[in-house]
């Protein structure tokens, strides 16, 4: 897919969102694109997806299925999250029951009886995440994935974006966030003052971590410290309390 | 298509925005015929002159009922253009179903007069209702939200079509042909005689171009504004 002189404004007196966009994305590439709030990574996303159209130059070879799912899931539909997934697959031309694998994948199944407009944030999101899978897109479009997500369905993206790419289909994400370390030989990309060019990937987050001193009864202290550490946590040291 | 189109009425008859424009066709129907019976053709004719505004109002609701980035969804499930024709379709079917309930409802109030010319003038009815849909739609569809943008603007769209139907639409009308036929439709059906067959070509020919010209302006539209 290709995105050739690429310019976007929202409306003739409007400045430039993006201009001079050029780039492409290659079959089983995943490209990360980075940006401070308002840059245009949104707008590059709904480029590509095909939701906007450019005010000059044109997205090339775009693959026919695309799956969007956007940076805020429009819940404010009179339908129950089951209902509104299984429409979604007859409106892709696809069984019904084709919803049914990412019901159970995205761990919706508690929630297809609940109208769109009473899930939680990270509940919608996931919904918007499972339509835009039923159709098997071979371009993946998610803007803002981990935006409100829990930590299991956190950890349910990157296996997601490795089975796309590796069906030889291309996924677009931005991220503000820096959770794409998560994301293994993705390309980046920043966009900035109105245009796009490669950047190197964001350093992994440094260690970041404060000391907190916390009493324990002599008699919980051996479970204290291997739950600590089952959490994760570096226990430093253990000593007798007062001195 | 056709799932979607199922998708979008689902949605505005379950949200409960059906329910202003149904009253206003219960209004406009009681208004027509609660004075007693009329010939069939007189009373159609005028029923869908009178449905016309309601009917574009209705394609609006229906239209801007799916938020934006549900609309946007679609597009990108089933591509611009079966997004737009879904739309437009959905519209003309709920458009249908209400002629063919405002034709209905009379004969149970006995507002249709049966001593004269029911058959043709039943059939003169049909086509006036016929004639009425594609235009209305195509207001309503571009007074929708996604050519307007904003609820001023469309609110402004919808109650200027709907007043210039009626104003150019008057006998000695400078330029009666820039408002779709609504009231051409009433006058000619406006006697128990049927009007000859050529004001009925020129009818059909004049609501057919000025629906065409409207559909493409709203396609422009969707195309260049997402």
């Amino acid at each position: 897919m290709r995105f050739e002189g690429l310019w976007f404004r929202y409306g003739r007196r409007a400045d430039w969102t993006l201009q001079a966009v050029d780039a492409s994305v290659e079959p089983g590439q995943t490209v990360v694109v980075l940006g401070r709030n308002g840059a245009g990574k949104s707008t590059l996303l709904q480029l590509a997806a095909g939701v906007l159209r450019p005010s000059r130059g044109a997205v090339r070879d775009r693959p026919p299925v695309v799956g969007w799912v956007p940076e805020r899931f429009p819940a404010d539909q009179p339908f129950t999250a089951g209902d509104y997934l299984h429409r979604m697959a007859l409106v892709r031309g696809h069984d019904p029951s084709q919803a049914d694998e990412w019901i159970e994948r995205l761990l919706l199944a508690d929630h297809t009886g609940t109208r769109l407009s009473d899930l939680s944030k990270g509940t919608a999101q996931k919904v918007g995440l499972a339509q835009a899978l039923i159709a098997r897109p071979g371009l993946l479009i998610l803007d803002e994935p981990w935006e409100g997500l829990d930590a299991v369905a956190r950890t349910l993206i990157p296996g997601i974006v490795a089975e796309v790419t590796a069906a030889g289909g291309m996924v677009l994400l931005s991220d503000h966030r820096g959770e794409t370390a998560r994301i293994p030989g993705a390309i980046h990309w920043q966009v900035a003052d109105a245009t796009l060019a490669p950047a190197p990937p964001p350093p992994a987050p440094a260690r970041d971590e404060v000391v907190i001193e916390v009493a324990v009864r002599r008699a919980d202290a051996d479970e204290a410290v291997v739950r600590l550490r089952a959490q994760g946590h570096a226990v430093l040291g253990v000593r007798e309390a007062g001195r | 298509m056709s799932a979607l189109i199922r998708m979008r009425l689902a949605g505005f008859l379950r949200g409960g925005r059906i329910l202003p424009p149904a009253i206003a066709v219960l209004v406009v129907l009681g208004v027509i015929y609660g004075g007693g019976a009329s010939p069939a053709a007189v009373a159609y004719g005028y029923s869908a002159a009178a449905l016309f505004p309601v009917l574009a109002w209705q394609t609006k609701l229906l239209l801007d009922t799916e938020p934006d980035v549900q609309r946007r969804l679609a597009r990108v499930a089933v591509g611009p253009r079966s997004e737009a024709a879904a739309g437009l379709l959905a519209a003309a079917l709920l458009a249908l179903v209400v002629c063919t309930l405002a034709m209905v409802t009379p004969w149970l109030f006995h507002g249709i007069d049966t001593t004269k010319a029911v058959g043709s003038g039943t059939a003169l009815g049909v086509l006036a209702h016929l004639l009425a849909v594609p235009p209305a739609v195509a207001v309503g569809a571009l007074a929708s939200r996604a050519v307007t943008r904003g609820v001023r603007n469309g609110v402004a769209v919808l109650v200027t079509a709907a007043v210039l139907v009626v104003v150019l639409g008057l006998q000695g009308s400078i330029t009666p042909w820039l408002v779709p036929p609504v009231m051409a439709t009433a006058r000619a059906l406006n006697d128990v005689k049927a009007p000859p067959a050529a004001t009925l070509v020129l009818l059909v020919t004049w609501a057919t171009l000025w629906s065409a010209v409207s559909f493409t302006l709203y396609a422009h539209f969707r195309r260049t504004r997402s």
